[in-house]
């Protein structure tokens, strides 16, 4: 069994990790930059070992400084949560040299599926369904509406050597399709000094819905249902939940295979997700192959919440060498259980990632009420890693329970001194199609402007505002001057005497 | 019982406090009661039986209030006399960290109000607007957009 972790992350994650550190008797030790010497995950962990200054390149990024801590902690394995190192192959490979248990999928799995061209041919291979598409040789506009006549219209045309939406445009029949092609290859070419095109079926409002598969290192493999995550903004997930409000039993059992059968393509071992896009609902909806993530996810509260399972403790009882905890038939789903993701930024303001000093930050508590979260009350948000906050999980009978829940919960989250999306998620769980269920990728987008409705102000917010200013003056003569003493202003500049 | 008056603004409206030392306060009519709950930063405000929770933080000289999952960015000042008495600030605005002069929207002599937004650094790959904490009129601006401030460095001075 594994005795001491290292923990290759900081934030809510590192302290998710530490907490079944602690449970399970394992030491568990915390690296941090600079910006993270006072930080949650450090003062939860049993040894913290500084890696670096506070950009990431130069800490949570630095392979030899995270296993040089690894060296000299004398721990025998490391987690390396999400993002940063988790789905680097180099990473996964160095553990390996050095004799340390990744908490994670072989580096070849990792590479394997890191490349989305050989993740596809891979899950073809495997008999997973992908979203049909071709690059064809022969690439005149004649080609190309061959391919799309074969593909199935509507069409993506995309640009094969690369993605970010450059050279990216719909056609909804040949005609449309003979129009775009010449705008769609000229952007290619600019952006990537090549004009091949790709074309691909467009499912048109297409949600996301994902599988959590975990796998042992003795061949067994299952998977722990789905998770849906189409709410959110430029592929930023906001709100995840579980089971999807699409999914029947049979199409779950489908996507339930066709996710194992993923992992077993792809030589898998550990946690991973296999991400789908849906086309349609229920028994008849068809599934697509979007790509397939090698690491536990920043939602897997969600799929705990409604199996009863923990994963982290799962990821390290199998990267231990064990047989996975439980079989298929042992696994099941009760209730309904939703995350909200609480970012610092100013979604009336671009989404804006925001700077500055958590003056007040109270977690809501109450049955059925989880919160993961890196920060606290009093400490500055660094500004050198992603705005997330903490992840608000909320679990009920129902999803309207559940929902019902995760709204009186944000109601009683306050959070002053920077913007937070928290109003932001009030209304989005107020909206009626949300509450019908009626969700798919562009639902942010197209309610956008309900969503960052704001309300009147009430009477009691003045009256508590100038309750709290007339405290304020009483300490000091009505007309003197802001000094940086008094009133340190911490949201971006230092008002100060120079 | 003696009763200051304090005017809140709130994006462009205006409202008026009256706060008397017994936590009465009336605001546009309206009376409410408010007191401190245990824990620093909350109040309760009861008004006639009703209540409610309001979190209030003081921040770059705004107030900010959240309140069932809304959050208002308040601009609060004292009243005497029915005249409203903001406070003036004088000094240099100093660069937190090191960051990037991205654009400079005033220059010396600018009336500015309290939240008018003098300038925008980057740092982090983010764009962070710096306002004004109060009214006042720039007395001079020490930097230029292209500009790489260290931490510290004086960017604008007021009067």
């Amino acid at each position: 069994m594994i005795r001491r972790l290292l923990i290759a992350n900081r934030g809510e994650i590192a302290l998710r990790v530490i907490r079944a550190c602690r449970e399970m008797g394992i030491e568990a030790i915390a690296v941090y930059s600079d910006a993270d010497a006072q930080a949650r995950h450090v003062r939860a962990a049993d040894r913290a070992i500084r890696i670096g200054p506070p950009p990431a390149r130069e800490s949570y990024l630095d392979i030899e400084a995270v296993i040089a801590a690894a060296r000299r902690s004398g721990a025998d394995a490391v987690h390396p949560g999400y993002g940063f190192l988790s789905e680097n192959a180099a990473f996964a490979s160095a553990c390996a040299d050095a004799g340390i248990v990744f908490v994670g999928p072989p580096a070849q799995a990792i590479a394997r599926m890191g490349s989305k061209i050989a993740a596809r041919e891979l899950m073809q291979r495997a008999g997973v369904p992908v979203v049909p598409g071709r690059t064809p040789d022969d690439q005149s506009d004649g080609g190309l509406e061959a391919a799309a006549a074969d593909v199935g219209f509507p069409v993506l045309v995309k640009a094969s050597a690369g993605g970010g939406g450059k050279g990216m445009r719909a056609a909804a029949n040949p005609h449309e399709l003979r129009d775009v092609v010449p705008a769609a290859r000229r952007e290619a070419l600019a952006a990537f000094g090549d004009g091949t095109l790709y074309v691909e079926r467009l499912i048109q409002r297409p949600r996301h819905v994902e599988i959590q598969v975990l796998a042992d290192s003795h061949g067994n493999a299952v998977h722990l249902f789905e998770r849906e995550c189409s709410i959110q903004r430029r592929h930023q997930k906001i709100v995840e939940e579980s089971p999807s409000p699409a999914l029947t039993p049979p199409l779950r059992e489908r996507m339930g295979t066709a996710a194992i059968a993923a992992a077993r393509g792809a030589g898998y071992q550990n946690a991973g997700t296999i991400e789908f896009l849906l086309d349609g609902a229920g028994d008849e909806a068809r599934f697509y192959f979007l790509e397939m993530n090698t690491r536990l996810q920043v939602e897997h509260p969600v799929t705990e919440a409604v199996t009863g399972v923990d994963l982290v403790r799962a990821q390290i009882v199998v990267a231990a060498g064990e047989p996975l905890p439980w079989c298929q038939e042992a696994l099941s789903l009760r209730g309904h259980a939703i995350e909200c993701r609480v970012y610092a930024e100013d979604p009336g303001n671009g989404f804006l990632p925001q700077a500055g000093r958590l003056h007040l930050y109270r977690e809501p508590v109450g049955p059925g009420i989880r919160i993961d979260s890196g920060v606290e009350e009093g400490v500055d948000v660094p500004v050198q890693y992603d705005p997330l906050l903490a992840k608000l999980i909320a679990s009920g009978e129902t999803r309207t329970a559940a929902v019902a829940r995760a709204s009186a919960a944000l109601r009683a989250f306050p959070v002053l001194g920077v913007r937070t999306n928290i109003p932001f998620l009030v209304n989005l769980l107020g909206q009626l199609r949300f509450r019908e269920g009626a969700i798919d990728t562009g639902f942010v987008d197209e309610h956008l402007e309900d969503l960052l409705r704001a309300d009147e102000i009430p009477a009691s917010v003045i009256a508590a505002a100038a309750v709290v200013r007339a405290a304020a003056s009483h300490a000091r003569p009505a007309a003197a001057p802001l000094s940086a003493a008094a009133d340190p202003w911490t949201t971006v500049a230092r008002w100060g005497r120079q | 019982m003696s009763e200051r008056a304090f005017s809140v603004t709130h994006g462009d409206r205006t409202y008026r406090a009256a706060v008397a030392d017994d936590g009465a306060v009336s605001v546009d009519g309206v009376r409410v009661h408010v007191a401190r709950a245990p824990l620093e930063g909350e109040l309760v405000v009861a008004r006639e039986e009703m209540i409610d929770r309001v979190f209030v933080a003081v921040a770059g000289g705004s107030t900010w209030a959240f309140h069932d999952g809304r959050v208002y960015e308040l601009a609060v000042d004292s009243e005497e006399n029915g005249r409203r008495r903001t406070t003036h600030h004088q000094g240099s605005l100093l660069a937190p960290m090191p960051a990037a002069v991205v654009a400079v929207q005033v220059s010396a002599g600018a009336s500015v109000k309290r939240g008018d937004v003098l300038m925008i650094l980057e740092a982090m790959k983010m764009e962070l607007p710096v306002r004004a904490p109060g009214d006042g009129i720039v007395k001079a601006v020490n930097c230029r957009p292209g500009d790489l401030v260290q931490a510290g460095a004086s960017l604008l001075e007021m009067e």
